[in-house]
């Protein structure tokens, strides 16, 4: 049985496997995009590791990707659960609110920075309207990072909606009704059916948007390039612009490698704990 | 293994398109142009104006007509976007064209790798042709230990414009050095617009281009007379002292931290903007009737007394990966005599390099222009200032993260300029080896 | 006792008036979250630049399709989404069986290998892809791009896949197998044959990711003729301006083709669940 899952695994292997190896090569040379360079052994981990914006970045990456994921999670939790129940126009609005995620990053990055980037333009012109000041959502750096957050939260909502509401389907009519008649109200159904019953849904959905996030490049790449002042570089925008803008490939693959240690660790972790859950 | 993809793919692919297989088989199947025996391709950046240069380059290069055992030529366009991702990746597989245009350093980074062939001898051909009519200067800015880099074809000169109607609106005169620019920049300041409009994204390099300017302005510039980095210097901090006076003015706006260069156009159209470092042709982003309201102004003196301004010269330059080099040189050879067609039809926004195209009447009627080619070419330095040549480094200094943390440190205004070009200094040095 | 009395009363009022509040609340909700996408929308229906035109106008539209290749791109782009789609979905439907089915130490560790692989970010490893795929002549190709975007929706397409049969009963298999059918013919036979929305929502998602790619596409389509659309985007900015109208034009065509997709087979979409396969069994 096990041989129908070679047709993927001989794909993965083969587009993979060189790319991989190649990176890895180097990652222990200090050459730049066209020439190996020499061995250099475990430099540039120690270069990227004792460097401060490596650890700038490791810092928003973790930012981002709990933004992305619990930001998002939570919009698409309670967008699933105010369209569970039958009304008109439920078909509708459920694919109106799948759009962001189907609009190309490259345009709504354009409309995005439309929105907010000029003083003239329509959010910071409200937020004036409104007595916030002047508020540079882009220019600013710490502001820059909560715009490029809700931005990435606003992409990945309509993921999370999509696996919350087949989870929510999945929860039987008639337990929810019994616990309204026992005198449960919403908040308490919500709390002690509701999410214990999609809890398993609930932790894949998060692993799998941790993994979406940390090498989400576009979203930050295309919105603010990763300033200002390297305030919104995540490791993979620095992994990126090693390798491509800076001609110090090892260095980049050195990052992106580190990168997907951490990760495959921190999801490896999270999946064993569920699994001895038993959330099955 | 590679085999059963790729007949896998076959098999797909036939049975789904159908009736479009014979089109799909020409598109799908890959092909390795810059191999093809009979033409070679041209790659060209979308300079200028956009679409309506594209479509002028693309004529121009079609009605080519290769004289004997030369190769005919394709246009292909080339997006600005992660440009050098497309250059790198085309030259470690060596799938890059025969000729190409590109940004400005490439051409130093490229001949350094071996990977284009030096134009000496197009030169020497155009010398004996005695129709070298090019710029003082321009070609030896092409020189490199190991031969001529590229060919210039146009420059990038950064002048400083501003809105006549807006000057007099705040009843100013153009500046002449530093400390009348702050004067005006607070008059501007005080009706609303913008004294020194830039671009400080991390998508654009249009805001290191303008600081570029100044450092070279008051004589100094990021590297030392013997090309080693020299960040830190008396002259580059007197330069940001400047540039921290205009902040706190609020000659320069802190949104601009962010701008695309979209954004900076914007505002230049929209009239927030009064005054600032463009391209030779900012009055070309313009609709027709608003362009006599832009001008250029002479160079400004520093308080040391000192003038320049940054430039960066477009290359055209010829890959090793050519069918045969003798086509790429004809081609090229034509081309760089028959391109003033961009200038007759206004869709080119940089200088021309040959006497024979700045000479052209349209371009003598235009004042700003020759104003740009009298006072700011003749001081004007690249960014690898004040190194004697240009180098392959440099493609790393221009438009990568560095130089862009640096301007929007800047613009933030809260660093100190010292420290702001000691961290400058030690992410340059990571780069430049 | 008095909840009790009064749920009926309650019960007979509430579907249609909570009904219609619920669409008040969702349409206000929605609007809210497609504000940037109206942007695009009133961008596209400005005149161009420097044109006389005011209000809202289909300028751009003609422009589009009158002066651009966008015909040619959009054919392109269904091209790539296509095959990678068929490819995709092809792969990863008996992977995602072995996956949903199997048990022991080899299918675990292909599990975590294809996690492995799902987790290296593409982008930096474009150039050693971008070498090796020139010396089998897939640069410049559609089929080499969509190979690439096989490859990055692979993954998540077997875990969907996956999630999808662990719905359907093992002992119709058992039953077949009893009968003398093959494992192979089992899952295509009775498996795949009960799980066309689980295809569906794989084959969406498939067909997302490679529509919407501009990264790989950029480096790997070099000509003209090859171009997709987020490609063929890139050509309306020039060195300093970009002409929002053609721009935010072109996006309204290429959001549609998706838009239909997710309307027509709306119902049969549901990612909910990827994990059977993640979680371990």
């Amino acid at each position: 049985m096990t041989g129908l899952a070679l047709p993927a695994i001989v794909l993965m292997v083969v587009v993979n496997a060189y790319p991989v190896v190649f990176a890895g090569i180097q990652a222990v040379h200090d050459g730049d995009l066209l020439g190996l360079g020499n061995f250099v052994g475990f430099a540039n981990f120690q270069d990227a590791l004792t460097d401060p914006l490596f650890w700038r970045s490791a810092r928003f990456t973790v930012i981002f990707s709990l933004c992305g994921v619990f930001g998002s999670w939570m919009i698409g939790f309670a967008l699933a659960l105010m369209l569970k129940p039958s009304f008109p126009g439920k078909n509708l609005f459920k694919i109106l609110l799948l759009l962001p995620w189907i609009v190309p990053i490259v345009v709504s990055s354009m409309s995005w920075n439309w929105l907010t980037a000029t003083p003239g333009s329509l959010l910071p012109t409200l937020a004036a309207d409104l007595g916030f000041g002047r508020v540079m959502f882009l220019a600013d750096p710490t502001m820059a990072m909560i715009t490029v957050c809700i931005f990435k939260i606003w992409i990945s909502y309509p993921f999370m909606m999509m696996m919350m509401s087949a989870a929510l389907e999945g929860i039987e009519p008639n337990v929810n009704e019994a616990a309204r008649v026992d005198g449960a109200n919403a908040r308490q159904r919500l709390r002690y059916i509701v999410l214990p019953m999609t809890a398993r849904s609930t932790y894949i959905s998060w692993i799998l948007m941790a993994m979406f996030s940390v090498n989400d490049f576009a979203t930050i790449f295309l919105l603010t390039g990763g300033g200002p002042v390297n305030s919104t570089t995540s490791l993979i925008v620095l992994a990126y612009r090693s390798v491509f803008q800076d001609f110090r490939p090892g260095f980049g693959v050195a990052i992106s490698f580190l990168m997907t240690a951490a990760l495959v660790t921190m999801s490896v972790i999270l999946l064993r704990q569920m699994r001895k859950a038993n959330m099955q | 293994m590679d085999d059963t993809i790729a007949s896998r793919l076959k098999m797909t692919r036939r049975s789904f398109l159908g009736t479009s297989a014979a089109a799909a088989a020409t598109v799908a199947l890959g092909q390795n142009a810059a191999f093809a025996a009979e033409e070679i391709k041209f790659w060209d950046m979308v300079w200028g104006t956009g679409a309506s240069y594209t479509a002028a380059a693309r004529e121009l290069v079609g009605s080519y007509q290769p004289a004997g055992d030369n190769l005919g030529v394709r246009y292909q366009s080339i997006p600005w976007a992660n440009w050098y991702q497309t250059f790198t990746s085309a030259a470690a597989s060596r799938t890059t064209p025969a000729v190409s245009s590109g940004a400005a350093f490439l051409p130093f980074y490229f001949i350094e790798k071996g990977v284009i062939a030096p134009a000496d001898d197009l030169i020497a051909s155009i010398d004996k042709a005695g129709t070298n009519d090019f710029l003082p200067g321009v070609l030896d800015a092409m020189k490199t230990d190991l031969g001529y880099a590229a060919m210039p074809w146009s420059m990038d000169l950064r002048v400083i414009w501003v809105r006549k109607s807006l000057l007099e609106k705040a009843g100013v005169e153009a500046p002449t050095d530093w400390q009348s620019f702050i004067k005006v920049g607070e008059a501007l300041k005080k009706i609303d617009v913008v004294g020194l409009g830039l671009a400080g994204g991390s998508t654009t390099t249009d805001g290191q281009h303008t600081v570029s300017a100044l450092l070279i302005n008051n004589g100094g510039g990021l590297f030392a007379k013997d090309g080693t980095l020299d960040c830190v210097n008396d002259r580059n901090i007197e330069t940001l002292d400047f540039l921290n006076e205009l902040v706190r003015k609020g000659i320069i706006d802190p949104y601009a931290a962010s701008y695309t260069s979209d954004n900076v156009t914007r505002d230049w159209l929209s009239g927030r903007i009064g005054m600032g470092f463009g391209q030779t042709g900012l009055d070309k982003n313009f609709p027709a009737e608003q362009q006599p309201d832009l001008a250029v102004i002479s160079p400004i003196k520093s308080p040391r007394g000192d003038t320049g301004t940054v430039y960066y010269i477009n290359p055209l330059m010829m890959f090793k990966t050519t069918a045969s080099q003798a086509s790429s040189e004809a081609f090229l050879g034509w081309y760089l005599d028959n391109m003033k067609i961009f200038w007759e039809k206004g869709v080119a926004i940089d200088v021309p390099v040959r006497k024979s195209i700045a000479d052209l009447p349209i371009l003598k009627q235009n004042a700003n222009l020759q104003k740009s080619i009298a006072e700011w070419q003749p001081i004007g330095k690249t960014i690898g200032a004040q190194a004697p040549h240009p180098f392959g480094a440099l493609n790393a200094v221009d438009g990568g993260g560095a130089g862009a943390a640096f301007i929007q440190q800047i613009i933030e205004g809260k660093t100190g300029s010292k420290q702001i070009l000691e961290t400058l200094q030690a992410a340059l040095e990571k780069i430049v080896k | 006792m008095s909840t009790l009395a009064s749920r009926p009363r309650k019960l007979a009022l509430d579907p249609r008036r909570a009904g219609i509040g619920r669409t008040l609340l969702t349409a206000i909700v929605t609007l809210v979250m497609l504000g940037p996408i109206l942007v695009v929308f009133w961008l596209a229906l400005r005149p161009r630049l420097y044109t006389e035109i005011t209000g809202p106008t289909l300028e751009t539209f003609a422009y589009i399709f009158a002066e651009t290749d966008i015909l040619l791109w959009l054919k392109n782009s269904a091209m790539v989404s296509i095959l990678a789609t068929l490819i995709s979905v092809i792969v990863a439907a008996p992977a995602g069986y072995v996956l949903s089915r199997g048990r022991g130490g080899a299918v675990s560790a292909y599990s975590l290998f294809i996690f492995v692989l799902q987790s290296f970010p593409v982008v930096v490893f474009v150039i050693p892809l971008f070498i090796m795929f020139a010396s089998v002549g897939l640069v410049d190709s559609l089929s080499g791009v969509a190979i690439i975007y096989v490859a990055s929706s692979v993954a998540v397409a077997c875990w969907m896949m996956s999630a999808y049969f662990d719905t359907i009963p093992v002992t119709l298999e058992e039953a077949a197998w009893i009968d003398g059918c093959s494992v192979f013919g089992g899952f295509v036979r009775i498996v795949l044959r009960n799980s066309l929305p689980g295809v569906l929502s794989t084959a969406i998602y498939a067909f997302l990711l490679a529509w919407n790619d501009y990264l790989v596409a950029l480096v790997f389509l070099r000509s003209d003729d090859r171009f997709t659309l987020p490609i063929g985007l890139q050509t309306f900015f020039q060195q300093n301006q970009t002409d929002w109208g053609p721009v935010m034009a072109c996006a309204v065509v290429m959001l549609a083709p998706p838009v239909l997709i997710f309307a027509l087979l709306n119902r049969f979409f549901s990612i909910g669940g990827i994990g059977g396969a993640l979680a371990g069994k």
